[in-house]
Order: structure tokens, then sequence, then C-alpha cells
């Protein structure tokens, strides 16, 4: 048969085209399509019921409302807001809703580990059974209660408030320890301040909801973070359809998120803010716009005041009076013009509804004592403190107080403020060397700054024991973890939330069954306590945490206080002081339940009734200060404007070093998670290279170009970072992100920048020793 | 939205981002990011190959300290409304991303998509991602991923999809209650999780609904407009120098 070239082409044609009119390769086509996307390799997520389970998250002290999706109840697959929750609205933070990525971690740690090799070793840790790391711990703490030891044991824990708080301090009260300390954060200056001005240890607290004027000094309000349920209602309030409701004015150094959305921002030389306050205070005095009234019934130290001794002293009056403090003299102090001075303090005394903040949403004590005080003398001659006005003292949530316990001394609370000068006897060889140091739900060789000093400290205490639930820089330097239960593993609660004016309970309950053989460490303090006996076992007494829960909430049920917010309209940011609300449940079993559901209880601010101070009035001239011993000058009692100095020469060091918590990295104790690390912009991290901030003018004099490498040199250490020019900065001044620098955890997490930590110092507040981190003396060279 | 050659519902779902409000906290791209089975890697600084869908642009007012100022910008897909076909879907050559007109979503078929990327050439708003690699979870994360959205492999775009998954299970339940699949209505990821309560979701087309009435606001406008690209996705700013950038283009977030 003949079958030519021809016939060979048109059978080819033919059958090609044939085949494109069959089925068969647009079917191919689509299978090896539908193939490509089903390699073995690609994750099938199990199938099977969803269904929500509502929690409270306790990732930072916000203690939003959330709600997880589980499939078949065992595996969760997201944290989403809780609707339902009136303060939060089902809005979650990028923390919350990367919840998810700590409780499936691959740096978690998955049951106790014990030391083997040399102190800092990773490849050491040996895993160990829940018994033997118990019984190792009970035995050495009972040995050195024996021995009379007890204040050798000290405790690092979370700021945040809980009942595992309150726990932890049950158990080194008991035990016989008072070195017991919470990591520093910056409600500690505002309780300290409410504490000398009125006598009761509570932190202040703001009415953001009810003020129509902010004058915000420092506070990062729109930074993203910080205690999210009491600043998100407020701000979703403030600016409603287009129109603002609310002035804000914001002091700060930095062109910050917060300072670009204020209606007007008042740009000041770091740490000088409170002059900026009492150069308002000297106007609002001299043209005698403030509340006379009020100063002249409740407010003692105004005026020239006598002692108890009959010694005379200077009042507030006189000292703010000072040219010190004149328009003139402020602005050259803070950078500022005088008609801006005068422009804040006449808007701030005419403003029926204004209202002075600071601290709020901010991780570190910026402010020394006396800056606070300046800001709280704003709010006194204001009278904001009155029963039912802006400013108001963080409520006692009433759950019921834990029983009595036998020894004297009580683990003081107000030692929370010492946790630096702790560190500094510790590292110096004191007198009484700590023998064990207990950490949980902190990272304090992380988190803390000057980490130079915690990390000398820790080398001197020879047992460190870790609770937490990750490898992380602290634990990495343990000798003993007993591995927590992550956030949503775990029975835990909120005790109110930071600044907020009103009262604030919630429950959170786990999600999930505990995935890893770890275990709750109010339970292990609990076993421990038993196992010690005697006192301390006999002080707490519950068999497990949500024993001891329930035991609270049934002091809560009974004070027939607050109410459950069952409904997502509450208004609760708008409740006024002593505005009555009516339980909504009948009895403890009944709240449980309730709580247990993801419903928080609320009950109205506590209206201030009179003070506790030395004379019974709200103090201006703090007399409690002069009880801690001789006061050299009268100004010691009052506000004033006075910078602690940062160490290291100016010639040496001629900028200044600010940090700054971005709305983009996780804040405190939890590291950045993978889905948080997509935030950080370019300007701020390439690779593993932070960039500090710097505006055009520093940088031309310097002659540093935009990305280049330089050294970032502190008296506390050194780094290699990046520049970025940036308008945002004020000349002169360098700013640091802080959350980026982790050395430990995996390599979704590591070496990506520097921990601003570690370059910055912490000046002690020469009253309290409350340490504050307002800047450090700094120098960029070439690299 | 003008021409009418094929049928359309009364369904035009949209979006209206308040930037007054925005804080750019970020929690709605790491909502998405959960919702979706969005993968990631160790290094997330190179921002043309870290995958957002909602992604969030930084803005500034060029001004000199003290009066320089900086906003957030979330940009999620804008499902463009443009006539006939969105930029994306007119140049897919294998009808693997198409905008259903009976609801306005533009959505995008994984199997299907050849990963020729004609259609993140055409996108003027960056809005769309390739997967140039297979994504890879550290194994405990696996655990955390739903079933109810699929994970993509390499060799294939995505894109927000107004968290179409949501809308199906919303019409899934209104079948079953008996209800019109029609009118179900739902929330996105985003939506629920700003704190702010800055971005507000739903059907333009409602005249009941907080979208229809946000994107008339004075203070309303859209990115890029003079493209026509029609998106339905629109911001409020009383800060004119918002609106001043969204006239020109969108670039790379720094």
């Amino acid at each position: 048969m003949d079958f030519g070239r021809r016939a060979f082409l048109q059978f080819a044609a033919g059958a090609v085209g044939g085949s494109l009119l069959s089925p068969l390769p647009w079917q191919l086509a689509a299978d090896s399509a539908r193939w490509s996307q089903n390699w073995s390799w690609r994750p099938s997520p199990e199938r099977g019921e969803i269904t929500k389970a509502a929690g409270i998250c306790t990732m930072c002290e916000g203690g939003c409302a959330i709600q997880a999706r589980l499939v078949n109840g065992n595996r969760a697959i997201l944290i989403e807001g809780n609707p339902a929750n009136p303060l939060t609205g089902g809005g979650i933070c990028a923390l919350g809703a990367s919840g998810l990525q700590f409780l499936y971690a691959p740096y978690r740690i998955s049951k106790p580990m014990k030391q083997t090799k040399s102190r800092g070793d990773v490849s050491g840790f040996q895993p160990i059974s829940w018994d033997e790391a118990l019984a190792e711990l009970g035995k050495k703490l009972s040995e050195m209660q024996a021995e009379g030891d007890s204040h050798a044991a000290a405790g690092i824990i979370s700021s945040r408030p809980s009942s595992m708080a309150d726990l932890w301090l049950q158990f080194f009260t008991a035990y016989g320890s008072t070195n017991l300390f919470r990591m520093p954060s910056a409600a500690d200056g505002l309780k300290l301040a409410a504490q000398l001005t009125t006598g009761k240890a509570s932190p202040f607290a703001f009415a953001l909801g009810d003020a129509e004027y902010i004058l915000s000094f420092g506070s990062n309000l729109f930074e993203g973070a910080g205690a999210p349920s009491a600043v998100f209602p407020a701000l979703r309030q403030w600016t409603q359809g287009g129109k603002r409701s609310v002035k804000l004015v914001q002091v700060e150094s930095r062109c910050s998120m917060t300072a670009s959305k204020a209606d007007r921002f008042l740009a000041v030389a770091p740490g000088t803010e409170a002059a900026l306050a009492m150069g308002i205070a000297h106007l609002m005095v001299r043209n005698g716009h403030y509340d006379a009234d009020f100063v002249k019934s409740n407010v003692f130290g105004f005026e020239d005041w006598t002692d108890g001794t009959g010694k005379k002293h200077e009042g507030f009056r006189s000292l703010v009076s000072s040219t010190a403090y004149s328009p003139e003299a402020v602005a050259k102090v803070t950078g500022l013009e005088a008609a801006q001075i005068d422009q804040a303090a006449q808007e701030f005394a005419v403003q029926p509804k204004a209202l002075a903040i600071w601290a709020v949403g901010q991780p570190d004590s910026v402010n020394g004592i006396y800056h606070q005080l300046a800001f709280a003398a704003l709010n006194t001659l204001k009278g904001n403190l009155k029963p039912n006005g802006l400013v108001t003292l963080t409520p006692e949530v009433p759950l019921a107080g834990l029983p009595p316990v036998q020894k004297q001394e009580k683990a003081d609370e107000a030692t929370r403020n010492g946790l630096y000068g702790f560190l500094d006897s510790v590292r110096a060889g004191s007198k009484q060397p700590i023998e064990m140091l207990l950490v949980h739900e902190a990272n304090p060789l992380y988190s803390m700054p000057e980490t130079k000093l915690v990390e000398e400290a820790l080398k001197k205490v020879p047992t460190i024991v870790s609770f937490s639930s990750f490898m992380d820089e602290t634990a990495a330097q343990a000798d003993l973890i007993l591995p927590d239960h992550t956030a949503f593993e775990r029975c835990d609660d909120v005790v109110g939330v930071p600044w907020a004016p009103f009262s604030y309970y919630a429950v959170s309950t786990p999600i999930l069954k505990p995935l890893l053989d770890t275990r709750h460490t109010g339970e292990v303090l609990l076993s421990l306590a038993g196992g010690i006996g005697g006192s301390v076992g006999a002080s707490m007494p519950w068999k497990s945490y949500e024993e001891y829960l329930k035991f609270r909430v049934e002091g809560l049920a009974k004070s027939r206080k607050g109410a459950v917010a069952d409904k997502p309209d509450v208004q609760i940011i708008k409740l006024s002081a002593g505005e009555a609300v009516k339980p909504n449940f009948t009895d403890a079993a009944e709240l449980w339940k309730k709580l247990k559901a993801g419903y928080c209880w609320y009950d109205a601010p506590a209206a201030i009734a009179g003070f506790e101070t030395v004379s019974g009035k709200l103090e201006l001239a703090c007399q409690s200060i002069g009880t801690k011993g001789a006061v050299a000058d009268d100004k010691l009692y009052l506000p004033h404007f006075e910078l602690i100095n940062p160490s290291g020469d100016e010639s040496e060091f001629p900028l200044l070093l600010v940090t700054y918590k971005p709305s983009f990295t996780a804040g405190g104790y939890l590291p950045n998670p993978p889905f948080m690390n997509k935030l950080i912009p370019n300007s701020v991290l390439k690779g593993g290279d932070v960039f500090t901030e710097l505006h055009p003018d520093t940088a031309a004099k310097l002659g540093f170009s935009q990305g280049e490498l330089v050294s970032l040199k502190t008296t506390q250490g050194e780094a290699t970072v990046r520049v970025n020019i940036s308008a945002a900065a004020r000349p002169g001044v360098v700013y640091l992100p802080v959350g980026l620098g982790h050395k430990a955890y995996d390599n979704y997490v590591q070496n990506k920048g520097v921990n601003a930590n570690s370059l910055t110092e912490v000046q002690l507040d020469p009253v309290s020793g409350m340490g504050t981190v307002w800047a450090c003396r700094a120098q960029l060279r070439q690299v | 939205m003008s021409e009418k050659e094929h049928a359309e519902g009364g369904v035009r779902f949209g979006m209206v981002i308040d930037l007054d409000k925005c804080t750019g906290c970020g929690a709605c791209s790491v909502a998405c990011q959960a919702e979706n089975n969005i993968s990631f890697r160790p290094d997330e600084s190179n921002k043309l190959r870290s995958i957002t869908w909602m992604s969030i642009f930084q803005l500034n007012n060029g001004r000199n300290y003290p009066d320089y100022k900086y906003a957030f910008l979330p940009r999620p897909c804008m499902h463009c409304d443009s006539p006939h076909h969105s930029p994306c879907t007119f140049v897919c050559p294998v009808n693997a991303t198409t905008r259903d007109e009976n609801n306005g979503i533009v959505t995008h078929i994984y199997p299907r998509c050849i990963g020729c990327r004609y259609c993140i050439v055409a996108c003027p708003y960056h809005a769309r991602t390739f997967n140039w690699w297979d994504p890879k979870w550290p194994e405990p994360m696996e655990s955390m991923l739903s079933p109810e959205v699929s994970t993509r492999m390499r060799g294939v775009v995505k894109k927000c999809t107004f968290c179409q998954p949501r809308l199906l299970k919303a019409r899934s339940k209104a079948y079953k209650d008996g209800t019109d699949p029609d009118k179900a209505t739902y929330t996105t990821a985003c939506a629920d999780a700003c704190p702010a309560k800055a971005i507000s979701y739903g059907n333009l087309r409602d005249p009941h609904s907080d979208v229809a009435r946000l994107s008339k606001d004075p203070n309303a406008f859209r990115i890029i407009e003079k493209l026509n690209t029609e998106p339905k996705v629109y911001y409020i700013s009383t800060q004119d120098w918002i609106k001043k950038l969204s006239y020109n283009a969108v670039t790379q977030e720094s």
C-alpha cells in the first residue's frame, strides 16, 4: 500500500483535530491540573463537625472575649473575637488572632525538662516525668524552708492581674518569702502616683468613654495593642461618621500613630512631657483656671503647709508659679513655642470634660514618679477626682479573698516596683543570697530593659525553675522546666482591665484538652503546697485550679454586685461612678455557668469616697514621701520636672535612644508569631536587620544614607543596625522598636533584628525604686 | 456596573474601610491568614514573596517633623466591578478566575489555574499573590488548618475571596433553614476581627446596609478610580493627603 507523506500528514492532522473534538485532551489537562494540586505532601486537614467554644484571651492584660472554632472538638482551627462581648464587639488584636500559632508552636516544651549539661545549653535538656519534677522541686523548697531560708526563694511572675497572681502571692506568703515580684509595667507608676496622692493602692483609671478632651502624655492609644478592651471601645466611639467627638492632644517626641491621629500633636523633647504638664499647671494657677472650690475643700498641699513636727513647707502653688515653669521657660525645655503652651493650657482649662492621661498602652514606665505626679496634678486642679469624675481608681473585683496566712510578713504587693532593685542586689551578691528563682508567664531575660542586669543577676542564682510553655530566653537558662498549659488549654481568669474605670472579671476555660504532657502551674503550686504541708498546705486547700476559681467566684456571687454582660449592647464604658448595676445571676453556680460560657462580669466604676492620706485629703504635697526618711528639699514632696539623667558622656554619646512599641510586634511575654511577621514593614526589618529611625537632618549630619549599616552603641551595649531616614523622628533622637531580636524559640522567630532592651538602661526612681525607661544616650558610627 | 449584558443579582458584596478609625493594628491581615490557611515563611521581609491577601500599606503625608503624619491602608482584593470583566478575569486564559455575577465576588478556582500569572500583571492593586514554592507548615501547625478552605500548592495564584467559604456556609444554612440562599448574609473574617470596627462589609445594593450608606459618605473614595476598575472596596478619610495619594498608584508597601 502506498502511504505517502501527504497521507501521513493528513492522518496526523485528522488525529489531532479528532482528539481535540473528543473530551480526551481536555480531561487530561483538567486531571493534571487537579493532580498538581494534590501531591502527597499537600496537607489535607481532617474534616469533621465544626463547633465553637467561647473563651477569654489571656495573652495580654486586655482579657478580650474570644471564640475558637474547633473540628471534632479536638482540633482548633481559628481564634476570633466573640461578638457577644460589649467591650470588644467581636474585635480581636493581631496577637489574639494568631493565638493558635502558640498552641501549635513547634517550640513548645512537651514535658518537664531537667538541664543535664551546662546552663544555657539547650541540647542538655532531658525530659523527666512530672512525678520526678515535682519531687525535685518540692524537696528543694522543703529543705530551704526547714533551714530557715524561705527568703532564698524568689519568683518573677506576669504583671497581668489574675487569680493566678493571687495564688502565687498566697504561696510565697505562706512559704515565708517576700521576694515575689511581678514584671514591671506602666501600671506600676499609675498605682504609685495614686497611692501617694489618694492614699489608696490602686492604679488610676481614666474614663475614656466620658471625656471630651484628652491630653495624652505619651499614651499609645492608637498603637493597636495594649489592653484593647479598655481602649478600643472608647476609640470606636470617638470617630463616628467622619466626625471626631473627642478632641485628642498627643504629647510625645515621635510622630507615632497616636500623634498622627490626634487633633493636635505637641512634639516635645524626650522626657520633657512633664515639663509641659507643669507649664500648663503654671498657667492654670496664674490665670485662676482651676477648680478652686474643689482644691480648697479637698486638696492638701496646694498652699504652703506645715508638717506634724510644725515645720513649714512650700506648697504646689508656690512651686508651680516659679518662672522655671513659665511658658517661655517650658518652651525652651520642651522645644515647643510658648504660644502652643498657652493654647494647650487654655483649652485644657476651659473644656469642662478635659482629662489628662499617661501610661495608657505603654509597656514600660517611662516617667519617674515626680513626672507622674505632675500629670496627676493637672487632673487634681481640674477637679477630675470628684466622686463622679473622669479619674477614678481601678476598682477591686469582689472575688472571695484567699484564706489568711499565719505568717506575719506579707509579700508586699508594692514590691512589684522593686524588681530592678532586687535584681541589682542579687547581682551585687547581697547578704541574703537567692537560692532559687521561679519564673512564670514571664521572660525577664528578654522583656526587661537593661538585659545585662538580668543576665548578671541570673548567673548568681543556683537554681532557676521555669514554668514556661515555650523554650524562651529565660527557660533556656533554667535548670528545671515544669511547662504550663498554653493560654487556650487552661482555666484562667482576668481580674480587671488596666486603665479601665469599670470593674471587669472574666473566666477562660480550656477550648480543648491539653495537647502535650504539660500541667497547669496553678495545680503545680497546689500540689507543691500540699507536699510542703504545714501552713502552706493549709493556706491553699483547693484540689484543682477550677475549684480555686469557683471558690473565688463564690465571693463574687455573694457580693451581689455587678452583672453578667450577656447582651452585646450593654454600654459598659458609659457607666458612671457608683451607678447601680443589678445582678442578673442568682447564685455562684449560675454565675460560674455564665462566666464559663464566655460572658464577662462587670460593674460600674467606683466613686472615690474619701482619701486615705495623712491629711485625709487628695494630696498635692505627698506627705507619705516623708515617712521613708528625711526629705532634703521641699520639692521632693511635690510634683515637679526633673529628668533622671541617663549615664554616659554626652560627648561620646551625643544622641538619645528612645524605644517604642509598634503595633506589629507582640508585646511582653510572647514572641512574634509567624502571621504577625508579615506585618513588619521593610522600613523596620529586612532579613535579619532592624532599622533605627532617624530624622533626615540627623542622618545628613552623620553622613548616613537610607539603609546603611551602622553601629548603634549605648552604655549598655552595641548592635549593628540599618538606618531608616524618616521625618517621624525628632532630630537628635534615634528610635528603635521593641519586640524584635529574639534569640530563642525557632527560626520563624529568631535572629530578626536586635532586642532593644539590651541597649536601654533603667533609671531607678529615687523615691520608690521604681524603674523608668525613658531614654539612654547613644552614638551611631559607620560600620 | 453600567452596561448589563449578563444577568446580575440583587446582591453586590462590597466593603467600606474607615481610615480614620484604622490604627494599623494588623488584626484584619492576621484574621484573614488564619481563616484562609495562608502559609508563611521564616523570613517575611521580601514583600514581593510574602503572602498576604489583606495587605496593609503605609502612607505618609511627606511633611517634615513634627507635621509628619502616617496612616495605614488595609487593602483586600477590590473585586472590581468594571463592566463585563474585572482586569484580572479578563486576561485569564483558562477561566480559572471569574466574577460571580450573582454576588459580584471575583472567584478563583485553584485546580483550574495554570499559574501563568497574567492576572497578577493585570491587577493594578497588586492584590494577587502566587505560590512560587509549595507552602510548608511546621508540623504541629498543620493542625490549625481549616478543612473549610482549600490549601493551595505551588503554581497557583490566590487572593482575597471576600471569604467566599463563609458565604457558601451561609447559603448552605439558608437551604437547610428553608430561606432564600440568595438573601443569605455573612461577614468576612477581617470585618469581624477589626477592633476599631473600621471595616464594614455587606451588600452594596441593600439600601439598609451599613456599607451602602457608608459608600455614599461625602468622605468616601476608592483607589485609582480613574482606571475605571470600579472597585467594590471604598475608603473613608477626612484627611485630604490620604485621598490625594489614592488617585495615583499603589506601590509595594515599604
